[in-house]
């Protein structure tokens, strides 16, 4: 007689009308999680993480991406795939965009609840889908017309406060991006007391470099190597013998250079020594000091060497292209008018590079930057065209227990992210307002529809544009019903200031959302809530009560 | 039209002019010196007569600003830059960095009374910026991309607006907070180097400003930067070293251009020009106006300072 098998060893299928009643309950679990997030009096959502682990502190979020993700599995199977749809879709625009799910997930919830209702009376998904991505598109380019640029140090300080929730940290922001730029390079420590912190470096520097010994040390104070108006050789080769270096050094005394920067992946011992006999003994009339190859990769050195080159002028010598030092040229140094190098760095000040050259080459990183998809690269990306802007500021974070500085810098991340993306796409008036001023456009296509689904799908569209609006109202305490009849004769560009309770100019009282992030919003969630409304069965797999969900 | 010459010892070529309102003292930074004239330019004195220097020092530009109480004159020297409280009376060296650049052009606030800015260009090492008048400088080159900098336009309404512009050698760039951080101006034709830059008087109204460039001619803006028109089509033709706009502009479009060598004066924006002088014009300042009758500094290649009724 064979073994009879556990519930949770058998596949198992589910059809209609289940498969929407279990995607529907996992999804409002999540969502519902999640709404009471979104405006600027976000309710808390307390995770406990006692199993295990008896007595710590509850967890405390107020992110939707995060909350999502904490959400690791519900009880009943179908509502768990249908949580898990609305988890992978927040937590995936979390980490592109870095906010913006709450509004997400109450568009996801709103597009799927009605389409819901219309499938369940006879509707045909497919087709739903298609006028869904059509509304989609018209949507974006609505959004896309009401984009502004911000300007000024005040304008950038507004959008801070708005994302980061702290004044002190939107007006320090609002001054380093006016200054860096939307690529700027910006990095964000801890600070040694409570308050917030920030500081520029001007030039341009590259990390994992360094010296190759720290004999060559002249500015002891401040533990480093600097020359002024030196050559540099960029290099990626390995020196063993000093005799190669000779026709360079002959190059820089026949021009009159008194200070040379070699750059080299490693220097042999015998070099070292003898540039460190140069230095007590004077027999060359050139100071040289010497640095490692900016980079842990192949790659990463390639890109830096090209970028040094970029900046200070002359060309590279690889090892992939056959180079050798020995056969160097003048014109293939480059110049700088003050550097240094420390244990891990190089900071060069004043290339002088073609500057024709290095603002075409930063054009077309710019571009291939707007081109990426993928995050990641995109990140790399903008950490090298920051690099090459010159310059960099480091914010530091303070807080008076070790959670709160942990807190603000995460609230520090998330306003960067947004700023960031406000200064290269723009912003748009706040508070739901953009998603509203596209009704009149959805109206309008929805009175000249006669197909069904179509007409469904610009009516579901427009119920979805009021649907952020709403619910930042009834989170602040706001009846939404009394406020849109308010709104509906206010003039174009008005809503509802839930902080001061009262109807105003979103653009003028500073109450603006990134562009990047609205669009980011309403595509993950239309496009997502369009696909589940076309799933129409759910194959549960075997797996053991323990088995751990992977994200 | 009448020239007068004004003869100074051959003192080499005219950089940079500057007078007080209404051009009784004038200063002409040129090759080999500093001259004052305190007659609106009819005589000329070394301006460094105080500091007994054994040889000539380079000055390549100068700005003045009479306030109540002093006068303020601050001269671009290789290095550096003197500044003095007595309309040149006496003069203080102050460094600028180490390696010394060569100080190229400088540009005084408009509310210099109350915050003390000056912004100088150099050749090598982009733009300084001044809170004390000229007696210290900070380095603030943030997303500047080319360090040679030709020339500078301050906004009328930088104490409210903080806008500045410099013309480098492939092209233009722009600050909207007082010189700490800079941003490409694109413009229509690449990168060539902007020699001149001239922003109107009312700009906080009309947001207008020309540039003249090395090899693409005069363009002007009137939004401020973001998009640009050709003036004088065909008919400029060569690198436009200064520019000048009336003091009533836009309401009087005159605007005079030193386009090569020659100074040209255009009373309708730019559309039509009329050649003033031909050969060896460097600079030109215009301390009463360009109304017909009114003269006008000229700085010449040859180190004379002449003044030329218009």
């Amino acid at each position: 007689m064979s073994k009879r098998k556990d519930w949770w060893q058998v596949p198992r299928v589910v059809f209609q009308p289940d498969t929407y009643r279990g995607l529907q309950s996992g999804i409002e679990q999540i969502v519902n999680a999640i709404t009471p997030t979104l405006g600027p009096f976000p309710r808390i959502v307390m995770f406990d993480q006692t199993i295990g682990d008896q007595g710590r502190v509850p967890e405390l979020l107020d992110d939707g991406g995060t909350i999502a993700r904490r959400i690791i599995e519900l009880p009943h199977r179908d509502a768990d795939m249908g949580a898990m749809m609305a988890r992978q879709m927040l937590w995936t625009l979390r980490e592109k965009e870095g906010d913006g799910t709450a509004t997400a997930a109450v568009l996801f919830k709103t597009v799927f609840d009605e389409g819901l209702r219309y499938l369940a009376a006879g509707g045909n998904a497919m087709r739903l889908r298609t006028y869904l991505d059509e509304g989609l598109r018209l949507i974006d380019a609505a959004i896309d017309a009401q984009a502004f640029m911000l300007e000024g140090k005040h304008d950038l300080a507004k959008l801070a406060i708005a994302v980061g929730r702290d004044e002190e940290l939107g007006k320090m922001l609002g001054e380093i991006f006016d200054i860096i730029g939307e690529y700027g390079r910006l990095e964000v420590r801890n600070a040694d007391g409570r308050h917030y912190e920030r500081e520029y470096t001007g030039g341009m520097y590259w990390d994992n470099s360094g010296w190759h010994s720290r004999s060559f040390i002249n500015n002891m104070q401040k533990q480093r190597c600097e020359l002024e108006d030196a050559a540099i050789i960029m290099s990626d080769l390995d020196v063993e013998d000093f005799r190669d270096l000779i026709p360079a050094l002959r190059h820089c005394v026949r021009n009159g250079i008194k200070s040379l920067l070699i750059i080299t992946k490693t220097l042999s011992e015998e070099t070292k020594t003898m540039f460190m006999m140069n230095k007590t003994q004077k027999r060359i009339s050139v100071d040289v000091i010497t640095a490692k190859t900016p980079g842990m990769s192949l790659d990463a050195q390639m890109t830096n060497l090209n970028d040094i080159a970029a900046w200070v002028g002359g060309k590279p010598y690889v090892k992939a292209a056959g180079d050798s030092l020995s056969n160097i040229k003048m014109e293939h140094m480059g110049r700088a008018r003050r550097l240094w190098v420390d244990e891990r760095n190089i900071h060069i000040d004043g290339g002088q590079g073609d500057p024709r050259y290095l603002r075409s080459y930063l054009a077309d990183l710019r571009k291939a930057h707007g081109n990426m998809r993928d995050f990641d690269d995109r990140e790399a990306m903008q950490q090298r065209i920051g690099q090459l802007m010159g310059g960099a500021a480091t914010l530091r974070i303070g807080g008076n227990t070790k959670t709160e500085v942990e807190y603000n810098k995460e609230m520090a991340r998330r306003a960067i992210s947004a700023m960031r993306g406000a200064m290269r796409q723009g912003v748009v008036p706040g508070g739901g307002v953009a998603f509203m001023q596209c009704k009149p456009m959805l109206q309008a296509k929805l009175d000249a529809a006669s197909d069904a689904e179509e007409r469904t799908a610009y009516r579901i569209l427009l119920h979805a544009m009021e649907a952020p609006s709403r619910t930042l109202m009834q989170n602040a305490g706001f009846e939404p019903g009394e406020v849109m009849g308010e709104l509906l004769h206010a003039p174009a560009g008005s809503g509802f200031d839930v902080v001061n309770g009262k109807v105003v100019d979103m653009r003028e009282a500073g109450i603006l959302d990134v562009t990047t992030v609205i669009k980011a919003a309403l595509h993950s969630a239309i496009s997502s809530a369009a696909m589940t409304l076309t799933t129409d069965v759910l194959v549960h797999r075997p797996t053991a009560p323990d088995a751990a969900m992977t994200t | 039209m009448e020239n007068n010459t004004n003869e100074l010892p051959n003192i080499g070529l005219v950089y940079d002019l500057a007078c007080t309102t209404g051009g009784q003292t004038c200063f002409a930074a040129s090759g080999t010196g500093l001259r004052r004239s305190t007659d609106g330019g009819e005589t000329w004195q070394d301006a460094y007569a105080s500091l007994n220097l054994e040889e000539a020092l380079p000055t390549t530009s100068v700005v003045i600003k009479q306030l109540e109480s002093k006068c303020c004159v601050i001269a671009g020297v290789p290095g550096g830059a003197l500044y003095s409280t007595d309309a040149g009376e006496t003069w203080t060296a102050t460094s600028v960095t180490s390696p010394a650049p060569a100080v190229s052009t400088l540009v005084i606030s408009p509310a210099f009374s109350e915050d003390e800015v000056v912004i100088a260009g150099t050749t090598q090492d982009g733009v300084f910026r001044s809170a004390n008048g000229g007696r210290s400088w900070t380095h603030w080159n943030f997303g500047l991309l080319d360090m040679s900098v030709y020339c500078l336009g301050m906004s009328p309404n930088y104490a409210e607006d903080e806008t500045l512009f410099i013309g480098v050698e492939s092209g233009m760039f722009r600050s909207t907070n007082g010189g700490r951080a800079w941003r490409e101006v694109d413009l229509p034709f690449g990168y060539d180097s902007v020699l001149s830059v001239a922003v109107s008087p009312a700009f906080a109204e009309d947001s207008t400003l020309f540039a003249g460039t090395e090899e693409q001619c005069l363009w002007k803006s009137t939004d401020g930067a973001k998009t640009w028109q050709l003036v004088g089509d065909a008919v400029l033709d060569g690198p436009v070293n200064a520019l000048l706009l009336s003091p009533n502009y836009p309401a009087t479009p005159d605007i005079l251009m030193v386009l090569d060598e020659s100074l040209l004066l255009s009373r309708d924006d730019g559309t039509t020009w009329t050649t003033l002088l031909t050969g060896d014009v460097s600079t030109v300042l215009a301390p009463q106006g360009m109304q017909p009758g009114t003269s006008v500094l000229i700085g010449l290649m040859t180190g004379e300072v002449i003044s030329h009724r218009l």
